[in-house]
C-alpha cells in the first residue's frame, strides 16, 4: 500500500468542475510533480490534499485516515504541511515569530516550550536562508524571501509530506537553483514532496514522477522525461495544432533518417 | 526608509513583537502603584474618578484581548459588564450576599459561561458580521434582563453599600492589575501568538495547526471575565443598578476608543488610553458642560486620524516631528 493515496477525487464549485475523478498514489520519499496548464486544478488538488477543501467526490487517504474527516488544523498533526501560492505571512509578526507559530502548534508543538519553538524557528531560518532577516517584520520581505518564509513555516510543522505550491514563481535563475537545492535537502531528510510548478527545469531536475492535469482530469503520469514527450501532454499545453505539427515533424525526421540510411548504399 | 522604520516602530510598541513595550509596562506598573495611595487622600471626587479609570481600563483590556489581539472587533462587550453588575445585584437581592470577592467570582463565571455558549456560533462570523452579532447580543440581553423581575427587571435594584476602607476601590484596582498582568502573560505565551496568528490570517493559522475556534472562544471568555468582574464591583460601588446603567452605551464605546487611543493589540495601551480619555472627558466636561460631547467627538476623530496606532506609537517614533510625519505616511498611504 502506498504512502498517500488520491482516490477518485472530484471537486465542483457551482458550475465549474475543477477536479474530475483524479486518482494517483505517492510513494514514501518521492518527489511528485503536479503539472498542467493554468486552470487545470493543481492548486485545487493541493487544497484538497491539505484539507482546506473537502472534495465533492472521492477521498485522499494518508496514515490510515481520510483527510476530509480531519479538521484543517489537525491535518498538520498527521504530518502534512503546505505552502500557499499566494503567500500568507502574519504581516505584523517578525519572520522568526512567523516560523515559531508553526513550531508551537505543529506536530511536535505540544512538546515544545515557547523558547524551544523560537530555537527551532532559528534553525529553520538558517536552513532556508532567512536568518539574516529574522527580526524583520514579515510584511517587509521581498517576494523570494516571502516564498522562503512559506517553506520555513511549513517545515516548522515537522511534516512527512510537504506540498509546495509554486514556490519558484518570480525567482531569478540563481534563486531557482537555490530553491532546487533546498528541495533536495528537504527530500534528503526523508520528507515526501508534492510540487506544483510551472518551471519545467525544476520539475525535470528534482521530480521522481509527474502527474499531469488538464481541465481537472489526469491526462498522464510517469517519469518526467517520458511524460513531457507524450502527445497528450503537448496537446494540453500547446494546443492540438501544435501537437499535429509536432507529429508531422516527427514523420519528416523519420523519413529523412530512412533516406540517409538508404543513400550510403546507393553511392556504394 | 519607510520599511525599516515600520519594523522598528512595530517592535517597539509591541505590535511586531506582540510582547509589549517594556517601558510602557514599567510606566503602567508605576501608575498602578501610585493609584494604590488614592484612597488615603480622602478625596471622594478623585477616588470616584480613579475608580472609573480603573474600571474603564479593565473593560478596555478585556476588549483588547478579543478586538486587539485576536482581531475580532466586538461591539457588545458591555453585555458582560451588564451581566456582572446584574449578578452582583441578584446575589444581594435574593441571597443576601455582600461579599465582593464572591460577587466577582460568580460574575466572572457566569460571563465566561455566556461567552462560551455564544462564542461557538458567533465567532464563526468574520469582520463586520461578528461586530453586528455582538451588538445584537448586547441589546437583546439588556431587554431580556429588563423584562425578568427576578433579575431586577426594569426597576432600580439597590445594593447595600458596605464600603469600609474603600474596599470597592481596592477591588477595582486588583481587577485592573490582574487584567494587565494576564494580558502581559498572554502576550508572551503560545496562546498569545495563536491569537495574533488568527488576526493576521486565519486560514494560514489553521494550516499551522492553530485551532482557531477554540482559541477565539477562549480569548472571548477571558475578555468576558474581565468585563464581568468590573461590572460586579461597579454595581456594589454604585449602591444600586438598573439595566440602562449596567448596559450604558458609554461602557460599550469608551473601552474601544480607549484601546484605540492607547494602542490596539498592545499590553499597556488600554491603561494609557483610559487615563488620557478620562482626562480629556473630565476637562471638557468641566469647561464646556453644554457642548462637551461635541469636543469629545472631535478629539476622537483627530486621534484616529493622526494616531492610528495609538499613543504608545509616539514613544517609538524617532526623528522628532519629521519622523512622526514619515511614519504617519507609511501607515496612511
Amino acid at each position: 500500500m502506498s504512502f498517500l493515496q488520491v482516490e477518485g477525487v472530484g471537486m465542483r464549485f457551482g458550475g465549474l468542475q475543477a477536479l474530475d475523478n483524479v486518482t494517483f498514489d505517492v510513494e514514501k520519499g518521492a518527489v511528485l510533480g503536479l503539472i498542467g496548464p493554468n486552470g487545470s486544478g493543481k492548486t485545487t488538488m493541493m487544497n484538497v490534499i491539505s484539507g482546506v477543501y473537502k472534495p465533492s467526490a472521492g477521498r485522499v487517504r494518508f496514515a490510515d485516515k481520510t483527510i476530509a474527516d480531519v479538521p484543517t488544523h489537525n491535518v498538520c498533526k498527521l504530518g502534512i504541511a503546505r505552502t500557499f501560492q499566494i503567500v500568507k505571512p502574519f504581516a505584523s509578526l517578525t519572520v522568526r515569530e512567523n516560523v515559531a507559530v508553526g513550531a508551537m502548534y505543529g506536530r511536535e508543538g505540544g512538546k515544545r516550550s515557547t523558547k524551544g519553538s523560537f530555537e527551532r524557528s532559528q534553525e529553520l531560518l538558517e536552513i532556508v536562508g532567512l536568518a539574516r532577516v529574522g527580526d524583520k517584520a514579515a510584511s517587509d520581505l521581498t517576494i523570494p524571501d516571502r516564498k522562503r518564509l512559506e517553506v520555513a513555516k511549513a517545515l516548522a510543522l515537522d511534516p512527512d509530506v510537504l506540498l509546495l505550491d509554486e514556490v519558484m514563481a518570480g525567482l531569478n535563475a540563481t534563486e531557482v537553483d537555490e530553491a532546487i537545492d533546498l528541495i533536495r535537502t528537504v527530500n534528503g531528510r526523508g520528507v515526501t514532496l508534492i510540487i506544483v510548478e510551472h518551471l519545467m527545469k525544476a520539475i525535470m531536475s528534482v521530480c521522481t514522477s509527474v502527474v499531469v492535469l488538464a481541465e481537472g482530469r489526469k491526462i498522464a503520469e510517469g517519469l518526467p522525461h517520458v511524460v513531457v514527450q507524450s502527445p497528450e501532454v503537448i496537446k494540453a499545453y500547446l494546443g492540438s495544432r501544435f501537437a499535429e505539427r509536432q507529429a508531422q515533424l516527427e514523420e519528416i525526421k523519420r523519413e529523412a533518417d530512412l533516406a540517409r540510411q538508404v543513400e550510403p548504399g546507393a553511392h556504394a | 526608509m519607510a520599511s525599516t522604520s515600520t519594523v522598528k516602530v512595530l517592535q517597539k510598541v509591541g505590535m511586531g513583537g506582540i510582547t509589549g513595550n517594556r517601558y510602557a509596562i514599567y510606566v503602567s506598573c508605576a501608575v498602578l502603584a501610585v493609584l494604590l495611595v488614592v484612597p488615603s487622600l480622602h478625596n471622594g471626587y478623585i477616588e470616584n474618578l480613579m475608580r472609573g479609570v480603573l474600571m474603564f481600563a479593565t473593560l478596555s483590556l478585556g476588549w483588547n484581548l478579543i478586538g486587539g489581539y485576536t482581531g475580532y472587533v466586538s461591539f457588545g462587550n458591555v453585555v458582560f459588564f451588564g451581566v456582572g453588575a446584574t449578578t452582583s445585584a441578584v446575589l444581594w437581592q435574593h441571597f443576601q450576599q455582600q461579599n465582593i470577592l464572591l460577587a466577582i467570582v460568580v460574575a466572572a463565571f457566569v460571563a465566561a459561561l455566556m461567552a462560551l455558549v455564544l462564542g461557538f456560533p458567533i465567532l464563526r462570523l468574520k469582520g463586520h458580521y461578528f461586530g453586528i452579532a455582538t451588538l445584537g447580543i448586547a441589546l437583546a440581553t439588556q431587554e431580556i434582563i429588563a423584562n425578568i423581575d427576578w433579575l431586577g427587571g426594569g426597576s432600580v435594584t439597590s445594593i447595600r453599600q458596605v464600603d469600609f476602607f474603600s474596599s470597592y476601590y481596592y477591588a477595582m484596582w486588583a481587577i485592573c492589575a490582574l487584567s494587565l498582568g494576564a494580558t502581559w502573560f498572554i502576550a508572551r505565551s503560545k496562546f498569545g501568538y495563536a491569537l495574533v496568528a488568527i488576526r493576521e490570517n486565519e486560514e494560514a493559522a489553521a494550516i499551522l495547526g492553530v485551532d482557531a475556534t477554540k482559541y477565539k472562544v477562549f480569548a472571548w471568555m477571558i475578555s468576558a471575565m474581565m468585563a464581568a468582574a468590573a461590572g460586579a464591583v461597579f454595581a456594589g460601588a454604585n449602591g444600586s443598578i438598573d439595566s440602562p446603567t449596567a448596559f450604558a452605551v458609554d461602557n460599550n464605546v469608551f473601552p474601544i476608543v480607549m484601546a484605540i487611543l492607547g494602542g490596539v493589540g498592545t499590553v499597556a495601551g488600554p491603561l494609557v488610553g483610559a487615563f488620557v480619555l478620562t482626562a480629556i472627558n473630565e476637562t471638557l466636561w468641566s469647561r464646556f458642560p453644554e457642548i462637551h460631547t461635541l469636543f469629545f467627538g472631535a478629539v476622537i476623530v483627530i486621534v484616529v486620524l493622526f494616531l492610528p496606532r495609538g499613543i504608545l506609537w509616539l514613544f517609538a517614533v524617532r526623528g522628532g516631528f519629521r519622523g512622526f510625519v514619515n511614519s504617519l505616511k507609511a501607515y496612511r498611504v
